[in-house]
């Protein structure tokens, strides 16, 4: 489907037949275009704008306080956002990625309460196990050719279960290495210090993915793995290591998160799964519509963080946060297949 | 019910009778008042070269074409042929089963039955599997297949499965109605044995009252197995052989048309080919002298090349040179360029490539061929070479992507400038490189492919039907690419079934022949009549090499 201009539809029409509609299709193509790579950006703008002005908000949305925690809190969510869109961009789903956070957050905080380990080595170990699950994901599908949508369902209830098992159902509150809660509460120049965090990993994949061989060879996959495989890219390969990419995200996610709650609880991360997944949704109709990418996943958080928060202070109940997510992932995903060019759906 | 019930046609009274069918696509007579006549009870042989007609007059008779003219007649009641449609080819009789079975591999037979006849369903539209089955059973034993109705179809046989298609077309023949099946191109997939077993079965049909009408490109088949004979060329028919059993080398050339003339000839006597002989046939090429793979000129040597339908392939390419490869479908010609490009290994034999710089490499895979400077463009441009949602500039860089990566990351201004300098020389029609692919059409899609990897200066250019599905101003366009590539030195290996692209574009082309190269032709011979009956006779002994190769119980 085509939606920045019309093609050409007979290769072999004289040039005069086809010259003079293409100025107007092409100028009307242009604004399409550049209306539908930055509504979401407009539209989060206005959400904003409307909260600091609705009166039963107004005097508390548009503040400094409320925009730190605003962005402390969705930190998190940011992160796995970023993680979500590797494989996504390959073609496929990683549901494990929350539970993976989870395991990480269970893992660190374990192993500093429980074995007293110091704490550089409690987060390399909660890091390095998200890389190992990301490897193994990444192994099952990309080697074996296990559908990525069942495999990794199968391998996040595999994790929520063994955080119960680890923690006895328990949260970990007791020996944690005070330096991590704060540096989960401190803020830098006004801005929480985990949003740091984010930014650096956002800027990173950024460059991954738009600007290095690898990254396009990502996109090339996720357009047409069969093309891919015969133009020299290693598909097997570059699929692998986005799932183990992702993995290490969501496990830095994991540490994250334990700075920020300063405990551990036996969570199966589904509340943070989903938030993410609307997010990367949402950002795939923005920036380059119809494309998983980085800057658009940054604007989909923020527009669902900021519509909620506003929601919130507005005097909204509790149950309007997810009914906003759920409904925001709903467009999302209607929006991307209308773009026609979402591959994350078509190979589950 | 069917105009055809009530009525039991007497032995070999003609069932079917097509007069004066014409057909026109465009600017090309595809079909130029072909005849056609079906005998009752008899398997009646449709052949012909590429283009001659032949899968027209099977579309046109299955209703998916509409013809200009001519008339139709079944079992008795007769339509202009421009009014006829699909409705009427399946009430009147008609029966098709396709190249592609259209069966489900993983149901069982039963219910790759009961998607075309209906469930048969009792009480709150509960399906009656024993029914089901029970009929299922009986059809089977009737047709002689020897298998049981809840077997998944993918479990069975190559042979059987087309047999269960047969049978499934044609389930609904009652014992007074007489149906005619349409087989089309039933055995070019088929290994040697399960083909022999399905002609067989095809055989005793016929022998038991079954009309059959089959199309086929593989000579020795349809000499085996057929009653009678019509011979399609540039869409006319040229010769009618009933009841006689012609030999191989006077079909060929009535199809390549060095002896006959395009009337329509029924009393053809052996004796009045003899007189003409037929086409000179080039034997074997000789082994290519071993002084060839230190020759630098020699960008390609290929040395007893086997493995998937390939059975020692020796091939050399030289610099500069366009070796075309001809044959039929299964005949290895895809596979030979697969692996040449190192996508498939080789059980044994070599391929060796010469590099632009003149070095040699041996093995590896695709990567490794790509640094070789080979380059390939597959036949299936759709879901093997391009990439649709990705814009027209990603397509022309896919291959080279590292040439623009710098401590800032990829040079996009470098890269846009060159994807817009590539679509001018190329002549690619487009908006703009920013433009999804699938914007293009197939022609300007098929030149992005060709420029993506021309802009590597390949040494060896692989092409596998590289003008498919391509208007003819693109196809031009495509030809003229090539020939340029091959004046800057590169060597090109295309693949086609387009017998005159190969005459056009090549300097000498080999025919591939289940797997071996059977014969070379090149300056005056090679001709499209040449290739015709070089593809379609039989000048090698195939059946004993690949039944010994692929054991029946693996399949």
């Amino acid at each position: 489907m085509s939606v920045t201009h019309s093609p050409p539809a007979q290769t072999s029409s004289s040039v005069a037949e086809d010259s003079t509609p293409r100025p107007v299709t092409r100028r009307r193509g242009r604004f399409r275009g550049l209306a539908e790579r930055h509504a979401l950006l407009v539209l989060m703008v206005a959400v904003a704008a409307f909260f600091s002005l609705f009166p039963p908000s107004a005097d508390r949305f548009p503040t400094s306080e409320n925009l730190s925690v605003l962005m402390g809190n969705q930190a998190t969510v940011a992160l796995l956002a970023l993680a979500l869109i590797l494989p996504l961009t390959c073609g496929y789903f990683d549901f494990s990625l929350g539970a993976t956070a989870a395991a990480s957050t269970v893992l660190t905080a374990g192993l500093m309460s429980f074995h007293d380990l110091p704490l550089g080595l409690a987060v390399s170990a909660g890091i390095g196990l998200g890389v190992a699950v990301g490897a193994v994901n990444g192994l099952l599908v990309t080697r074996w050719g296990l559908n990525s949508f069942v495999t990794t369902l199968g391998m996040a209830t595999l994790l929520g279960g063994l955080v119960q098992w680890y923690t006895g159902g328990q949260t970990i509150l007791a020996g944690l290495d005070p330096r991590l809660a704060q540096f989960g509460s401190e803020e830098l120049f006004g801005i929480p210090q985990v949003v740091y965090v984010v930014a650096v990993v956002a800027v990173l994949l950024w460059y991954l993915l738009s600007h290095t061989p690898f990254g396009r060879g990502v996109y090339a996959i996720g357009s047409n793995p069969r093309s891919a495989a015969l133009v020299g890219i290693r598909v097997q390969r570059s699929a692998w290591t986005t799932f183990v990419l992702a993995g290490g995200i969501a496990g830095l996610v994991g540490v994250m998160a334990l700075a920020r709650a300063g405990s551990a609880s036996a969570d199966n991360g589904t509340s943070l799964l989903f938030p993410a997944l609307a997010a990367a949704f949402l950002g795939a109709t923005s920036v380059r519509p119809g494309f998983f990418n980085v800057p658009g996943t940054i604007i989909g958080v923020l527009f669902v963080s900021v519509a909620v928060s506003g929601l919130t202070l507005s005097g909204a109940s509790a149950w309007v946060s997810p009914v906003f997510n759920g409904a925001s992932l709903l467009v999302a995903v209607g929006l991307s297949h209308y773009l026609g060019r979402s591959r994350g759906a078509s190979t589950a | 019910m069917s105009p055809s019930s009530g009525r039991m046609p007497a032995p070999r009274e003609p069932v079917v009778r097509v007069t004066g069918l014409t057909k026109r696509f465009g600017a090309t007579l595809a079909l130029d008042r072909a005849d056609l006549s079906l005998r009752h009870g008899t398997v009646h042989a449709l052949v012909g070269g590429n283009g001659c007609g032949k899968s027209t007059t099977i579309k046109v008779l299955a209703g998916v074409h509409r013809a200009d003219g001519g008339r139709i007649e079944i079992a008795g009641t007769t339509w202009d042929a421009v009014d006829y449609d699909a409705r009427a080819g399946r009430s009147a009789g008609l029966r098709f089963v396709h190249q592609d079975l259209g069966l489900f591999g993983d149901l069982s037979i039963a219910e790759n039955f009961a998607f075309d006849a209906g469930y048969p369903t009792g009480l709150a539209k509960r399906i009656r599997w024993p029914a089901l089955i029970r009929r299922v059973r009986g059809l089977l034993h009737a047709y002689e297949i020897d298998a049981d109705p809840q077997t998944p179809v993918g479990a069975l046989r190559p042979a059987q499965r087309t047999l269960v298609a047969i049978c499934r077309a044609l389930q609904d023949q009652e014992a007074d109605q007489h149906l005619v099946l349409v087989l089309d191109e039933p055995t070019a997939t088929l290994p040697q044995h399960e083909s022999d077993a399905l002609l067989t079965a095809i055989r005793r049909r016929a022998d038991h009252g079954q009309t059959v009408l089959l199309v086929s490109h593989r000579m020795p088949e349809v000499l085996s197995v057929c009653d009678d004979f019509t011979v399609f060329r540039d869409g006319r028919t040229v010769a009618t052989l009933l009841d006689r059993t012609p030999t191989e080398q006077e079909l060929v050339a009535h199809m390549t048309g060095t002896v006959l003339a395009r009337t329509i000839d029924e009393t053809v006597t052996p004796g009045a080919l003899a007189e003409h002989p037929p086409l000179e046939l080039p034997t074997a090429p000789p082994p290519p002298a071993p002084a060839d793979d230190a020759d630098p000129e020699t960008v390609l040597s290929v040395r007893g090349l086997s493995g998937g339908p390939l059975r020692g392939v020796d091939l050399v390419v030289r610099r500069g040179e366009v070796v075309g490869v001809a044959g039929l479908v299964g005949s290895g010609r895809s596979s030979l360029l697969r692996t040449v490009f190192g996508q498939h290994r080789p059980d044994t034999g070599t391929v060796v490539v010469r590099d632009g710089a003149g070095r040699r490499h041996d093995g590896g895979d695709t990567r490794s061929r790509m640094s070789a400077g080979v380059a390939y463009v597959p036949e299936d441009r759709g879901g093997e070479a391009v990439f649709a949602d990705l814009t027209v500039r990603d397509n022309l860089s896919v291959a080279v992507h590292r040439q623009y990566w710098g401590p800032w990351g990829m040079d996009a201004r470098a890269e846009s400038v060159d994807a817009a300098a590539l679509v001018g020389r190329y002549g690619v029609r487009t908006a703009s490189v920013e433009v999804p692919l699938a914007a293009l059409s197939g022609g300007n899609q098929q030149k992005v492919v060709l420029a993506r990897w021309l802009r590597r200066s390949p040494s060896l250019l692989l092409l596998d039907e590289p003008t498919q599905g391509v208007d003819v101003m693109s196809r031009a366009d495509i030809y003229a690419t090539v020939r340029e590539a091959v004046g800057g030195g590169c060597a090109v290996l295309v693949a086609s079934s387009d017998l005159l692209e190969l005459c056009s574009l090549c300097d000498r082309v080999v025919v591939l022949q289940a797997g071996r190269v059977t014969a070379e032709v090149s300056g005056a011979q090679l001709t499209p009549d040449t290739l015709t009956a070089l593809t379609q006779t039989t000048t090698a002994e195939p059946a004993a090499a690949p039944a010994a190769a692929v054991p029946g119980a693996s399949r």
